[in-house]
């Protein structure tokens, strides 16, 4: 792997933050002082912002969505745009987690989330096996001291050494996939450019010449790899871990478990699975439909006797993986010539959204609880509409959010979802298999939309309409706040102006969309077939 | 002053000003208004009163221009005036017609909706008289509603009514009617529920809302079966984009031209737009027939016609200056403005104004009925309103210009007179401490002589009596009717003369008609204007091409033209009738409540003296009105210059001023005959009254004994025969039977004329229970039938529905929410706890996918 200046200086805002977490985690053990890091770490956000918008924000259009590639770099709108979300998650964490941590420990945690973004950052943009994996363990890693972090006690060291087992297992099932890949490929570069053979080789001539090698090979490779990323994104099967760690840990740290990995875990399907491996379509799209059902379907109804508040979010988050499966199989349909696409873009579209609303829920249960006491019983929250009106509102908003209730962006999310596996059902008519699955993948989405929409309102139903048990504490403090107004901002403004965010989102679906065999060889100037693609992948639901 | 404010400013201020007074009450009234709030909303009616003035001296200023202007044919002046755009959708419709009347309009129509008002002379007069009333009434109730707990929410809602009502009459557009019309609605549900702590005003609210409901259906019925018949729903004709076209005449229409000709430059004819006013494109038969009854029944739920006129008696339940309002100047008065502004379509279709006549005939027939009987003083007017409003109906069925404008002049003078003898009852109920039952209180001219004066002049001209407004417009309304049957025999037998060389052969008879004075008014009906000669019409300001003169009558046979006469016929004696028991109920009520001796009902509680002046004074003001408004438009007395004002003016609305309705314009006429009649009735029946109420009020219990059989029933009674047995001498012969043991027989001759009387009795019993003072007293049952026929299966089947709904739907929903947690509970045992658990379960389910893929593939 040839690393030049041309990379370095696309890596900065990375770079800044890795720099400054390994300050913090030398300077604050000197100087712990709680108020005094959680500014810096913010200034550090807002630097990094400042950068990643001040040398990217204006090289993107319809016809830019993917500039090219440096060393091991996809320099695309997807990545731009992800990585900007990873700034912000990284933000609100600060602000959710900061008071919760011990004093000593604070300068550590936040030196952590601060990794734990750079990883983010660079999944969001890695084309090689090896930055994918290793940047997946600049998530995982961090994670695991995080989650020691937040509290000591048994429960707590139960759920982090059973995170620590499994996600050590899931990433062996990664890399065990990925070594099938390079076999397969004799590559390790995902998706390539003009004039490079070994990328042609990876991306398209395989598929062609492959012959028995590919049929026996890809679905092993495919079937690992779905599984260690399954883990990421809490799939059925691979969801056992999230309602024993999510009940174990801190709401901070739960929050954090249910965002950050399925970002990192939904945009590694789609660059890794979907974009780079489209001769695997044929098996993929099948494997991501009984993935969806059952994870949604078993989510969903397990959600439906949780009590604890964080096992329901844990359930819940598995529910929502499953729909965001829908569009990775549409997204893999696509590959196999169904022409309707929008499968990408309705899963970035809904990650954005879930990650938003979830984030959110679990801020406003650390601003309801305090350093001694967590919030952690779905009765605890009775009559808190009462209490306290404002936080109480917010927590409505984000369940209806994630109920899928208009006007809020859960709705537009699973409406967009939805009618994507429509659209490629009535798209492929004439594909009586395909047409069958996905109807029933629209289905099997919608019922269970109904079926969530039981938990979440048991939720509102507790707060406002239950007499008070006692006393809140309320003590989580500014930072946890102000990441609660953000997000309802955040969950409002996408469900009120959602057209804005799908259209971003379908620019970053042109941007991954697979590369055209045919343009590898010609040596032509930035894939102007993309461009087309762009105006053409759009939606029609939204362009009215 | 007109050029201070341009026409459209005018018209948008008129409905904006209650609009802004209702919110500003609304927002404030609770807080900072509080019994101040009246100030706001008068000011606002004045207001909006003023610059109605004003915009009658522009539609008058206008019309007078258009007029000078030299254009023959002048098809009326109308200027709209568009808002804002408010639902639009490209080429919603794609229109297609085989009807020649609308072939011209096919094509791809949008669905657009703009929120326009339009300034016409029927507006204009709808406009001021609403804003007049209203004023007057909103003083009348800060008196009136004083001390209130919602004084201000009353106000408010009073503004939000006057608002709505306002805006029906001034739209330009079928769906903005329909949302004015519901409006309308809405407002009068909350103030007939203005008290809704009591159950009576809450049920009659409901009621209200309820059966105006059916109407309503009808209504947005008719909408449907308009924009499917003639592709558009605008009142006036537009261009392409949507915007009002000028009423540009001359470029517009040529008889000459035909048909095809009027749809230029790509303007889309409004349902009631001039050009096609003017060409008389109009779907006639079946459809007419349908669109037009259909209205009607729109028209019977806002006017309390009959079948839907049972919620305006109930809705007596609200505030008196309520009852004031909807009785007299807003609700009540839509569906007739409705049917006016349809004239077009109602003239396309004679089967349709039959039936609205016929409908106004019965129903002025059975409310002047039931009025007769009863006790409630505002039920008594609310009744004579119902009757009214069926002589408006009846004229507007005459089908004729002069009926037409007879029945809008009706509607005028009416709100004047039927306002002030409400605002009089409501004066009456102020001073008797909410009593309103005329048992209970009597002698009252001494205690409230202004009111006194002022409800025996709005008597008078309910009663009709000369030369008071009522007697106007009533017998404009009669001689209408009484036209209209003699112009159909005319019809009839002008065809049988020519019947040989028809059609087309009408040429000649016309010409001789001229020669007699008489014989002009039979003119309608015949196709003059054809003839090219327009000298033969002295006062026909238009002359109507060739294809509408005639069309109107051709389509009957000349039975049905026979048979009409005679339903027309008929129907002016049911006028004349009803004005008989219009005049004796209206002084029944007159003296019961202000003659006799002087009784007070202990609610009154010594405060029964005479109101306020915020209070008389409006009731002197409508006194004015009352006398005078008939004397100042109707000018038809007067034997030079003989003209009437009212209907001249009206006469430049496009929906009067152009199209078949002009074919039926006669010179303006004092029916000497006529009048005299109904006067003569009028008198007659205010004698009887007097005859009978002045003084004591046995009279009552007399009239109620004949009609209740008193004399046989008394000695048709069951317990009486059953008695007999302890009457001394049938006592006496049944002991001595007994002793004669002939005992079984007396018991027999007993036990027989008891069965006897028992046969008897039922039909009496029936006979009392339908006696004709029942029958009135009652109000003919019609709220117990309707409960019967229409309440109680609908009762039945919510039952049903309940169960259904309770045990079969929701039994089967609960089901189906179970298996969701059932199927949940089968997943929790798997949640072990165990970390090697659940990496076992990863691995196998890993292996197991694999597995099922080559299986797959193998199998």
């Amino acid at each position: 792997m040839f690393v030049d200046a041309e990379t370095i200086r696309l890596l900065w805002p990375e770079i800044i933050l890795i720099a400054m977490a390994s300050w913090i985690y030398i300077a604050g053990a000197f100087q712990p002082h709680r108020v005094w890091w959680t500014c810096f770490s913010l200034a550090v956000y807002g630097v990094v912002a400042y950068v990643l918008l001040g040398t990217e924000s204006t090289m993107w259009s319809a016809e830019t969505a993917l500039v090219g590639i440096s060393g091991p770099l996809r320099i695309d709108f997807l990545g731009f745009i992800l990585r900007c979300f990873a700034v912000l998650v990284g933000i609100l964490f600060t602000l959710i987690g900061a008071r919760g941590s011990s004093r000593q420990l604070t300068s550590e945690f936040l030196a952590t989330v601060m990794l734990l973004v750079a990883g983010l950052m660079l999944v969001a943009r890695a084309n090689d096996m090896v930055l994918l994996f290793v940047s997946l363990e600049m998530i995982s890693i961090p994670t695991y001291v995080l989650l020691y972090l937040g509290r000591r006690d048994r429960a707590n060291s139960e759920a982090t050494i059973k995170y620590f087992f499994l996600s050590i297992l899931s990433s062996g099932l990664f890399l065990y996939g990925l070594s099938f890949l390079y076999g397969i490929a004799g590559t390790t570069t995902l998706v390539g450019m003009m004039g490079q053979e070994s990328v042609q080789a990876a991306a398209a001539g395989f598929v062609q010449e492959g012959g028995e090698l590919y049929q026996a090979m890809a679905p092993i490779a495919l079937v690992l790899l779905m599984a260690g990323l399954g883990f990421k994104i809490a799939a059925v099967p691979f969801h056992f871990y999230a309602p024993d760690v999510y009940q174990g840990c801190s709401n901070a740290n739960a929050g954090l478990l249910a965002v950050a990995p399925k970002i990192a875990g939904v945009v590694a399907i789609l660059r890794l699975l979907v974009v780079a491996m489209p001769w695997a379509a044929d098996i993929g799209w099948q494997l991501a439909i009984v993935l969806a059902v059952l994870t949604m379907t078993i989510g969903n109804v397990c959600a439906l006797w949780q009590t604890n508040l964080r096992r329901l979010m844990a359930y819940s988050s598995i529910a929502h993986a499953g729909y965001m499966l829908i569009g990775i199989s549409v997204a893999f349909a696509f590959h196999e010539g169904t022409s309707a696409s929008g499968g990408i873009g309705a899963t970035l579209f809904y990650l954005l959204v879930y990650a938003c609303a979830s984030l959110g829920t679990f801020a406003v249960l650390v601003a309801l609880g305090s350093k001694e006491s967590e919030v952690s019983g779905l009765n605890e929250l009775a009559g808190l509409a009462g209490q306290r009106p404002a936080l109480a509102a917010a927590l409505a908003v984000f369940m209806f959010s994630l109920a899928g209730i208009p006007p809020l962006a859960g709705f537009w999310g699973k409406l967009t979802l939805f009618s994507s596996a429509v659209n490629t059902a009535t798209a492929t008519a004439d594909n009586a298999s395909f047409a069958a699955w996905f109807t029933l993948l629209a289905v099997a989405g919608a019922l269970n939309a109904a079926i969530a929409a039981a938990y979440y309102l048991r939720v509102v139903a507790k707060m406002y309409f239950r007499p008070a048990q006692g006393d809140l504490p309320a003590n989580g403090g500014l930072g946890a706040q102000a990441a609660v107004v953000v997000c309802v901002v955040l969950v409002l403004g996408l469900g009120l102006f959602p057209r804005i965010a799908v259209q971003v989102t379908h620019l970053a679906e042109a941007a991954v969309a697979p590369v055209d065999p045919g343009s590898l060889s010609a040596a032509a100037a930035p894939l102007p077939r993309l461009a087309g693609d762009v105006q053409g992948s759009d939606d029609a639901s939204w362009d009215r | 002053m007109t050029d201070l404010i341009p026409l459209s400013t005018c018209l948008v201020l008129i409905p904006a000003l209650p609009l802004v007074a209702a919110i500003v009450v609304a927002v404030l009234g609770a807080r900072l208004l509080k019994e101040r709030s009246h100030y706001v909303v008068v000011g606002a009616f004045a207001g909006s009163f003023l610059l109605s003035c004003l915009l009658l001296l522009h539609l008058n200023a206008n019309q007078a221009g258009n007029a000078d202007g030299g254009t023959e044919r002048s098809a009326g002046f109308a200027q709209v005036v568009t808002l804002w755009t408010w639902a639009h959708v490209d080429d919603a419709y794609e229109f297609e017609s085989t009807d020649p009347a609308t072939m011209a309009d096919a094509g791809p129509h949008d669905f657009d909706i703009r929120i326009a008002l339009r300034a016409d002379a029927l507006t204009g007069m709808m406009l001021a008289m609403v804003t007049f009333v209203s004023t007057l009434v909103a003083i009348f109730a800060a008196g009136y509603m004083h001390g209130d707990r919602g004084y201000w929410r009353f106000f408010s809602y009073v503004a939000l009514f006057v608002f709505s009502m306002t805006m029906l009459v001034s739209v330009t557009n079928f769906v903005l009617l329909f949302v004015f019309w519901e409006a309308v609605g809405v407002c009068s549900y909350l103030l007939i529920g203005f008290w809704y702590e009591k159950p009576a005003a809450a049920a009659a609210g409901m009621k209200a809302f309820l059966v105006n409901r059916v109407g309503d259906f009808g209504f947005a019925l008719a909408l449907f079966l308009i924009w499917s018949t003639y592709g558009t729903l605008n009142f006036h004709d537009t261009l392409a984009d949507g915007s009002p076209a000028p009423i540009a005449l001359d470029a517009a229409v040529s008889p000459a031209d035909g048909p095809a000709a009027t749809v230029t430059d790509g303007v889309v004819r409004g349902v009631l737009g001039v050009r096609r006013i003017t060409a008389n494109d109009y779907v006639g038969g079946q459809v007419a027939l349908m669109i037009c009854l259909l209205l009607l029944l729109g028209a019977c739920g806002k006017s309390a016609q009959f079948p839907l006129h049972v919620w305006l008696p109930d809705a007596m339940e609200g505030p008196t200056p309520v009852s004031a309002l909807i009785h007299a100047a807003t609700m009540v008065t839509a569906g007739v403005y409705m049917v006016a502004r349809c004239t077009p379509l109602f003239m396309a279709s004679p089967e349709a104004q039959l039936v609205v006549a016929c409908v106004g005939g019965f129903t002025a027939l059975l409310a002047g009925l039931i009025a007769m009987t009863q006790f409630d003083l505002k039920r008594v007017l609310a009744y004579s309103t119902v009757s009214q409003l069926g002589y408006m109906f009846m004229a507007l069925g005459a089908g004729t210009f002069t009926g037409i404008t007879a029945g809008m002049f009706h509607l005028f003078t009416h709100a004047f007179f039927k306002a002030l003898l409400f605002l009089g009852a409501g004066s009456v109920m102020h001073a008797m401490g909410n009593v309103i039952d005329m048992r209970q209180f009597g002698g009252l001219r001494k205690r409230l002589p202004i009111t006194h004066w002022t409800f025996f002049l709005g008597c008078l001209a309910l009663a009709g009596v000369p030369p008071l407004a009522g007697f106007w417009s009533k017998d404009t309304i009669v001689a209408a009717v009484h036209e209209r049957a003699h112009e159909l025999e005319h019809e009839a037998a002008h065809r049988h003369e020519v019947e040989p060389s028809r059609p087309g052969g009408d040429h000649g008879r016309p010409a001789e008609d001229q020669g007699g004075g008489g014989a002009i008014r039979h003119f309608a009906g015949h196709s003059h204007a054809a003839d090219g000669e327009p000298s033969l019409v002295p006062v026909a300001l238009i002359a109507a091409p060739a294809a509408g003169g005639h069309s109107v009558l051709e389509s009957l046979s000349t039975e049905q033209l026979h048979r009409y006469a005679g339903i027309y016929q008929l129907l002016y004696y049911v006028a004349m009738v009803t004005a008989f028991l219009t005049a004796f109920y209206t002084f029944r009520a007159f003296y019961l409540t202000f003659y006799g001796e002087e009784r007070i009902p202990p609610e009154a509680e010594g405060h029964a003296h005479e109101s306020p002046p915020v209070m008389w004074v409006p009731l002197a003001i409508l006194a004015f009105c009352a006398v005078f408004a008939g004397l100042a438009f109707d000018r038809t007395y007067l034997r030079v210059d003989a003209t009437h004002l009212f209907a001249e003016f009206l006469a430049n609305a496009p929906s009067l001023a152009a199209g078949a309705v002009t074919t039926t314009k006669v010179p303006y006429e004092f029916h000497l005959m006529v009048a005299g009649l109904s006067s003569a009735i009028a008198l007659s029946a205010l004698l009887i009254a007097t005859y009978l109420y002045l003084g004591g009020r046995r009279e009552i219990l007399w009239l109620k004994s004949i009609f209740d059989f008193e004399l046989i029933a008394g000695n048709l009674d069951v317990e009486a025969v059953a008695g007999w047995s302890r009457v001394g001498w049938i006592a006496a012969i049944h002991r001595q039977a007994r002793a004669a043991h002939l005992g079984w027989l007396t018991s027999l001759v007993g036990n027989l004329f008891l069965m006897a009387v028992l046969v008897l009795t039922t039909p009496f019993l029936l006979g009392r229970t339908l006696s004709p003072y029942n029958l009135s007293q009652r109000k003919f049952y019609l709220d117990e039938i309707y409960f019967l026929v229409i309440i109680l299966p609908m009762r039945a089947l919510g039952a049903v529905c309940f169960v259904v709904d309770r045990w079969v739907v929701d039994g089967t929903v609960n089901a189906i929410g179970r298996i969701p947690p059932r199927f949940g509970a089968l997943m929790r045992p798997l949640q072990l706890g165990l970390v090697q658990f659940y990496a076992l379960a990863m691995v196998l389910a890993m292996l197991v996918l694999v597995a099922a893929k080559f299986i797959w593939a193998a199998g």
